[in-house]
């Protein structure tokens, strides 16, 4: 594994069943840069996200993840070792507050016996929760439940608490799903800072948020990786035309 | 970062008011506990003294339940197991090795902790309604087990259990008298509530109120769910075992019943009645049960029928039971008098 690789995926492999949802994949996601999965609907982009966060274990293959072999590790191991995700589909503690949403991912950052003393008293996941909320502008809401946001808010919350506890690779899971365009624009310009800090692989359907943030692109068809490059190594690749821009560009 | 100052004040702010209430509501439960043994003890009564004895072991034996369905969000239908095994347990340790309270205590939390691990290991795995019929499932087999079993009484149980004097080095209260064991149990009950209180308060307590809300994402935060789960049930197992410790010292006697269904199910409707994951809910539950079971009792021989109605109409009108309906005004009365100053 390269020093520039952060995570490596080697022949990634599972199926449902007669269904293949992921096939001999292998990729690379550089450390510090953006890695964006792009791919028609259904072909495994999410199932590849089970996998790399641990909510899946893979039936053949191999995830490295900072230099470590970390297959089939528990999702709570990975995250501890930097490893977070988001999710598709909104995944908070909506009977929470905002507040506490972000206070208890960031809970993971003081281990060990602060477990057993008053939350109140957990110093670095508060300072990291009100970090987050002003970041992300939610400090008007943050008293209020995770339930009661709108669904831009939700969208941004959800993206908080992944990275709340300090992660070195970031899983999205389409972090501008049902966004208007103006909240669209303005989740992008955010994932494009966080990309300083952070490595991060991103799973997008719009495509000129994938094309304005991505240092490299891996086009999924059926499982399979079907092409890999730069933004514009990929628009212009017959195969992805094909499959999945149907021509379009 | 000014922002973040208010913000810090802002949130700082509410939890005083959230624990305040909380601890007023069960200050104030102490408080009408206290007033009684005045009256009762005034009287000369001794059956009201050992009904609300009685009341407030129960009480315990609900706090664990709401440990449980409240905080973690499992319902479990058979956790009178655990409150039969604390009371066997010291009756055993009572009757066979030495009438002291800090033997049975001990020895009871030390047998229920390794009980509550296994069972736990067995139950945990499973999930909502599978949860609940593991842990019924297990409570009945444990039930019809002591039932049958002449070692440990059948289905007479065990009778003459020693009297106890409970020695705290300077003083000693006699188990016997109706009132220095009935602010025994309270104070014990309060010990409990107080532990269960800081515990729901801390990031282990905040995780588990998380599970209840949303599972799936616990694990993404970088915590076991499970190894959460197992460690709220061997927690509830031992207060619910603590509580029913004091049982034989009450009565001088246990039987298989403390084991039964009925059991279970009344801590479930206690809890309910007071008001799910306050614990101060659950005290005040158990004595609303207990009071109505004697009340009615003493009517009528249908007093199941009545407070099976009772209950559906207080889960009707009240859906967040008397915590939910007390709590939130008590808040709003301490959010103004703050608000004043």
């Amino acid at each position: 594994m390269s020093d520039a690789a952060l995570l490596e995926v080697r022949d990634l492999a599972i199926s449902f069943g007669a269904l293949t949802a992921v096939s001999d994949l292998s990729f690379r996601a550089a450390r510090g840069h953006i890695t964006s999965v792009i791919g028609p609907n259904g072909a495994g982009k999410s199932t590849l996200f089970n996998l790399v966060s641990g909510a899946l274990r893979p039936q053949h293959g191999s995830v490295a993840f900072a230099g470590a072999d970390v297959t089939g590790w528990s999702t709570s191991r990975l995250l501890k070792a930097g490893l977070a995700r988001s999710f598709q589909i909104t995944n908070l503690f909506f009977e929470l507050s905002v507040y506490e949403n972000l206070r208890l991912a960031a809970q993971v950052l003081e281990p060990g016996l602060h477990a057993l003393l008053p939350a109140a008293r957990s110093a670095l996941a508060r300072e990291r929760a009100e970090e987050l909320i002003e970041r992300f502008g939610l400090a008007a809401k943050a008293t209020g439940l995770a339930g009661h946001l709108s669904h831009g808010e939700q969208r941004r919350l959800e993206i908080a608490v992944a990275l709340a506890c300090r992660p070195r690779l970031l899983l999205l899971d389409e972090p501008t799903q049902g966004m208007s365009h103006g909240d669209t624009q303005a989740t992008a310009d955010m994932i494009k800072a966080l990309a300083g800090e952070l490595t991060i692989l991103l799973i997008e359907h719009d495509i000129d948020v994938v094309m304005n943030l991505s240092d490299h692109v891996i086009v999924m068809h059926q499982g399979a990786k079907l092409a890999e490059g730069t933004p514009r190594e990929v628009r212009d690749n017959a195969d992805v035309q094909k499959a999945y821009l149907g021509g379009v560009h | 970062m000014a922002e973040a100052a208010l913000l810090r004040a802002q949130v700082e702010a509410k939890e005083r008011i959230q624990f305040g209430g909380q601890n007023l509501f069960a200050g104030l439960f102490v408080a009408l506990a206290l007033a009684f043994a005045v009256l009762a003890g005034a009287s000369g009564d001794t059956f009201f003294f050992r009904l609300a004895t009685e009341a407030l072991i129960l009480a315990g034996l609900a706090m664990a339940v709401d440990v449980l369905l409240g905080y973690t969000g499992l319902l479990s239908l058979g956790h009178a197991l655990f409150f039969g095994f604390g009371a066997y347990v010291s009756a055993l340790v009572l009757k066979n090795l030495a009438p002291s309270f800090w033997a049975a205590t001990g020895i009871t939390l030390l047998a229920t902790t390794m009980l509550g691990f296994v069972a736990g290991f067995v139950s945990i795995r499973a999930r909502g309604v599978y949860f609940a019929l593991i842990t019924f499932g297990m409570a009945q087999v444990v039930f019809k087990a002591v039932y049958n079993t002449r070692e440990v009484g059948g289905s007479d149980g065990i009778i003459g259990i020693p009297q106890i004097q409970v020695e705290f080095g300077l003083f000693s209260v006699d188990a016997q008298s109706p009132a220095g064991f009935f602010l025994l149990t309270l104070a014990v009950v309060m010990l409990l509530y107080a532990a269960l209180t800081y515990l729901m308060r801390t990031p282990f307590g905040r995780v588990l109120v998380a599970i209840r809300t949303n599972e799936s994402r616990v694990a993404f935060l970088g915590f076991s769910p499970w190894r959460a789960k197992l460690t709220a049930f061997v927690v509830a197992a031992d207060v619910a075992a603590l509580a029913g410790s004091l049982y034989p010292m009450l009565r001088g006697f246990v039987s298989p019943e403390l084991f039964a269904f009925q059991a279970s199910g009344n801590a479930v409707i206690m809890v309910i009645l007071g008001g799910t994951g306050t614990l101060a809910g659950a005290l005040y539950g158990a004595a609303i049960l207990t009071a109505l079971k004697s009340v009615i009792g003493t009517w009528s021989e249908y007093h199941l029928i009545i407070i099976g109605a009772l209950f559906m109409l207080s889960v009707i009108f009240l859906p967040k039971g008397l915590a939910g309906y007390a709590l939130p005004r008590i808040q709003r009365w301490l959010a103004r008098r703050r608000g004043g100053q």
